[in-house]
């Protein structure tokens, strides 16, 4: 009877744990409505904001001057280019000082001295030589459409926002298993659940594309130089100050990016950012959202990494539980409840394969549908495996220096291959 | 492929619509609400109300071609919005329904065995000896009688004694309303006018033949329910993913309560394509049929669970339950004088053959003119089903039960109404020359109106006589008087009901379990001797073991096939008759007994 009643107890946690997921993940899909408001509005022509696009460079010389000549094409009249290069990195720096000698106008160098580099660090050398209206942040390898920036500006004058995020996504769905699960993980994340944190007044930033009106950046002090997920901390920080964060997705619009390019590789930042979350979820910024709903949604947010470990553990230990103890058919039925929950995520995500192949011009073939559904539960795994390993690497107080160290974070991408 | 919605839109994430959505920019007019398909078969600039007219920045009207046949999407007519109005008709007349559906409810129809079952088998739940009293065979998926159980829970609580077949019709009631409610409000998300959405109510509800059949403990009655409600999610005006999921789940849930719904399932797929919005489209039908799907594998799974999936020696199985019900002996082709079949559809038209003429009349209609007619494409769904249900019915043999025209009432309801719009549009409005505020020829119009006028008075003409038999019938008939004779004989002549053994047909098996026969092995489903080895390992002496025989017409008809019932009924002598002819019933005692 206990038996029962335990197993009974944990399907109904984890079947609503899956449904919420399930439920979040489709927001941009819910009505036709809905998806139309997720896009950038069409710009109308005049431009009025000025724009301080920040690039930090470590170890990039081989992929900067193509990324600064795309961004140099920008349609946008306004805008200055500020690459941020080590003062230990020769290489990384001569690439940079030759774009900016070619635009002197444009593209600045900044030299960031820290003795430890990171990219938070990074970000706030630079910040002080803004003089944009708006600071965007670009990864040096991002491949920048030319009509981003007036769309953003467009978003700025017509929403009254203080941040403007805009769409990341991989794109080589076809390089591994994991790499067509690791996309479409950014699909649903920009596409679709992005937008329902904005509308929540809860979002944790992206690490690119993302624009902040000057000021309110500078009165939010920059970036969190010790945090491991400074851009989710950043937009856990402003939506706390209340800030207004629009959200906008055009699969022309986006930044283009690859998936890191091993497994290991990978678990590495998946570790990262686990671990960068749990790290804002200590910082409690978010225990100072206004709303009952809005905390709820940032606590479960910030844990999502380790909820995930721990369903993706506990679903077939739970099904197996019900199969071979002696226990009611009633109750071994509601054992399979988070399995339908999963496989109806599995079902969507298969039309969201499609409807990523269709908004790329991608062609999605069987072979790729079959990896993503027989990939799911080792994926699963994986992040269960990057979860425990987040919270075993946060106990022990191995944060910050030593894992950048290790895992090369954004900045040295010497183990990202392409 | 950025900007197949218009352009207005803000970058914010945000549930308001954008500016320029045809679909919401309309409905600032109350007057634009009112439009309904159903007026607007044909796109005429006069039509003020037309989905554009409302927008104030609408594109400029393209000049009218009287040979072109424009088609008008059904996401730009303005949605679909019960009004006061709207709630108060159908609370008038679903109060009408259920009063004529109440009225006489135990007296008539003739209690059916089928009934018995299901309560039976409610009352089996209800006393946790799980999902019936004798053996659960996979007959049909359970869920229906769960239902059941759940419904009667309360009131056989209060009185133990009110859980039989004539009392518990009463719960029938709440799902006859909720049905018909649904059937309105369908009609009124298909955009049908009002006034044609309140036929279609009526229709549902009054028609004699569903007066008849809802008030029976059918589980048909209780699939209806859940495929409208399926229906209503699928035509949702907001077309909401979770709605159109949800519709899965509804449709899963009639399939379950009772499975030939199953034939309705490619009906319910053309709604929610129609329905839904391209960009969002393969997401909401893919969600349904994912959600449909997952709860109808419950079935297998519950089977799979309890070991009974396959076929096996010494266990029944979901396979074996299956096989039986696709080798029923076929009831013979509905052409043919004679025929099971033919006599079945005999009975429905006996009590009303309106709504099944009109009904296929009104499919018809919709199909030929689906070309034209955004009515007929609003209704394609409802239209489908009938036309699939009606092909199944005319095959050239297979079962074919009395309650399979159960499913096809709402439907026929829905298309019949539409088909009276369509009809009435073409009278009134189609090819009304001059543009807005430009009046017509006077006489014109008075003829169409004549016209309109004229085809009203001979549809009442010919429902109501057909209508006032057929109700009057239903709230005057006593049909079951031998039935309540018998029981209570039953009751006041045999002294120890504990220790006596009767066999009887399942309508009066609960109000013989009442009078303290004991159930399963006492009062035994006159068949189960015969057919379930755990009953029949309680008759060793076959039919001498048994002491009375309640002899209805199932169980004179079905004893041919049942060797102990047939001796049974050989081996007794009536003790008592109630009634006359066919229906009497006898109560006859075992002559050569050992009691």
């Amino acid at each position: 009877m206990l038996t029962a009643a335990f197993i009974v107890v944990v399907s109904l946690a984890l079947f609503w744990m899956a449904a919420f997921t399930l439920w979040w993940q489709m927001h941009a899909w819910r009505t036709p409505e809905v998806l139309a408001a997720t896009r950038f509005g069409r710009p109308d022509g005049e431009a009025k904001l000025s724009f301080s696009l920040l690039v930090p460079a470590r170890h990039e010389q081989a992929v900067l001057e193509h990324t600064v000549s795309r961004l140099l094409r920008s349609a946008h009249g306004d805008y200055e280019i500020l690459v941020i290069v080590g003062h230990d990195d020769p290489e990384t720096a001569e690439v940079a000082e030759r774009a900016a000698a070619r635009d002197p106008e444009r593209v600045r160098v900044i030299t960031d001295t820290h003795e430890k580099k990171n990219k938070p660090k990074a970000l706030n050398t630079a910040l002080p030589h803004c003089r944009g209206d708006v600071v965007g942040v670009f990864d040096a390898e991002d491949q920048v459409h030319p009509e981003l920036l007036a769309h953003v500006d467009h978003a700025f004058r017509t929403t009254g926002a203080d941040v403007v995020q805009g769409g990341v996504q991989l794109i080589n769905f076809h390089s591994s298993w994991y790499s067509l699960r690791n996309c479409l993980e950014y699909f649903f994340w920009f596409r679709s659940r992005l937008h329902l944190h904005a509308q929540k007044g809860f979002i944790p930033l992206g690490g690119n594309t993302v624009f902040v009106r000057t000021e309110v950046l500078r009165q939010a002090g920059g970036w969190d130089p010790n945090c491991l997920a400074e851009d989710c901390d950043l937009g856990v920080r402003l939506s706390s100050e209340g800030r207004k964060v629009v959200v906008a997705y055009d699969s022309e619009m986006v930044t283009r990016e690859e998936t890191p390019g091993s497994l290991l590789a990978l678990l590495k930042q998946r570790t990262r950012w686990n671990q960068g979350f749990l790290q804002v979820y200590r910082k409690r910024d978010w225990r100072r959202l206004p709303g009952f709903g809005q905390r709820m949604l940032a606590r479960y947010t910030l844990m999502t990494p380790f909820l995930q470990a721990f369903t993706g553990v506990i679903i077939p230990v739970n099904v197996l539980a019900a199969l071979f103890l002696d226990v009611p058919v009633g109750v071994a039925v509601f054992t399979f409840l988070p399995l339908l929950t999963a496989a109806v995520t599995f079902v969507f995500e298969i039309v969201g394969l499609h409807d990523f192949g269709i908004q790329y011009g991608l062609k999605v073939r069987f072979v790729h549908y079959l990896k993503l559904i027989v990939g799911g539960p080792f994926y699963q795994v994986l992040l269960a495996g990057a979860a425990v390993r987040a919270v075993w690497r946060e106990q022990r107080g191995r944060n910050e220096w030593e894992l950048t160290s290790h895992v090369g974070a954004h900045l040295s991408r010497e183990d990202v291959l392409r | 492929m950025t900007s197949t919605l218009p352009a207005a839109t803000t970058n914010r994430t945000t549930t308001r619509p954008p500016a320029g959505t045809p679909a919401e920019t309309t409905t600032d007019s109350t007057e634009t609400t009112q439009m309904t398909a159903a007026t607007a078969t044909a796109p005429a600039p006069a039509q003020e109300t037309g989905p554009a007219a409302g927008a104030g920045t609408a594109a400029p009207r393209r000049p009218r071609r009287r040979a072109a046949v424009e088609r008008i999407s059904l996401a730009l007519l303005p949605r679909p919005r019960a009004t006061r109005t709207d709630v108060l008709l159908c609370l008038g007349l679903l109060t009408v329904i259920m009063v004529v559906q109440a009225w006489n409810i135990t007296r008539f129809p003739n209690l059916s065995d089928d009934e018995g079952t299901y309560l039976a088998q409610a009352w089996a739940v209800q006393q946790g000896d799980g999902l019936a009293h004798y053996t659960y065979w996979y007959d049909h998926p359970p869920v229906g009688w769960l239902q059941i159980a759940l419904l009667t829970w309360i009131p056989s609580l209060i009185s133990p004694d009110w859980m039989t077949v004539a009392t518990m019709r009463y719960a029938m009631l709440p799902v006859g309303a909720v049905s018909a409610v649904l059937v309105y409000a369908l009609a009124l998300r298909l955009r049908l006018p009002r006034w044609s959405a309140f036929a279609a109510m009526a229709l549902f509800g009054l028609s004699p033949l569903s007066v008849v059949l809802q008030r029976e403990i059918f589980l048909d009655n209780l699939a209806v329910l859940w495929i409208l409600l399926a229906f209503w999610l699928a035509a949702s005006p907001s077309r909401h993913l979770w709605h159109h999921f949800g519709a899965g789940l509804a449709a899963a849930v009639s399939v379950l309560t009772k499975e030939t719904m199953l034939l309705v399932l490619p009906a319910l797929l053309v709604t929610m394509w129609r329905h839904s919005h391209p960009e969002t489209r393969k997401f909401a039908v893919t969600g349904a049929i994912t959600s449909c799907v997952l709860v109808g594998l419950l079935y297998p799974l519950f089977a799979l669970l309890n070991s009974e999936l396959f076929p096996g020696a010494g266990h029944v199985s979901l396979i074996d339950g299956i096989v039986y019900q696709l080798s029923r002996p076929g009831s013979g082709s509905l052409f043919e004088p004679g025929t099971g079949s033919h006599a079945v559809v005999q009975s429905w038209l006996y009590y009303d053959s309106v709504i099944i003429y009109g009904g296929l009349a009104g499919a018809a209609l919709l199909v030929v003119t689906h070309r034209w007619s955004v009515t007929a494409r609003a209704l394609a769904g409802p239209a489908l089903a009938v036309v699939i249900l009606a092909v199944v019915v005319t095959r050239p043999s297979g079962y074919l039960p009395a309650m399979y025209v159960i499913q096809a009432l709402p439907f026929l309801a829905l298309v019949l109404a539409a088909g009276a719009a369509s009809v009435t549009h073409a009278v009134l409005r189609r090819r009304r020359p001059g543009r807005e505020g430009i009046p017509q020829r006077r006489a014109v119009t008075v003829a169409r109106w004549t016209a309109a006028v004229a085809l009203g008075v001979a549809a009442v003409a010919v429902v109501a006589p057909t209508w006032y038999q057929g109700n009057k019938t239903a709230l005057t008939e006593d049909a079951n008087a031998s039935y309540r004779a018998a029981v209570a004989w039953m009751g006041r002549e045999v002294a120890e009901p504990a220790d006596t053994r009767v066999l009887v047909d399942d309508a009066v098996w609960l109000d013989l379990v009442h009078q303290g026969y004991e159930p399963g092995t006492g009062v035994i489903w006159f068949y189960k001797a015969d057919l379930d080895p755990a009953v029949t390992e309680t008759l060793p002496g076959g039919y001498r073991d048994i002491d009375y025989v309640v002899s209805s017409p199932t169980v004179r008809r079905d004893a041919v096939d049942l060797p102990i019932v047939k001796d049974a009924l050989e081996n007794s002598t009536p003790v008592a008759v109630f009634g006359d002819g066919e229906d009497r019933i006898e109560i006859r005692r075992i002559a050569g007994g050992d009691r």
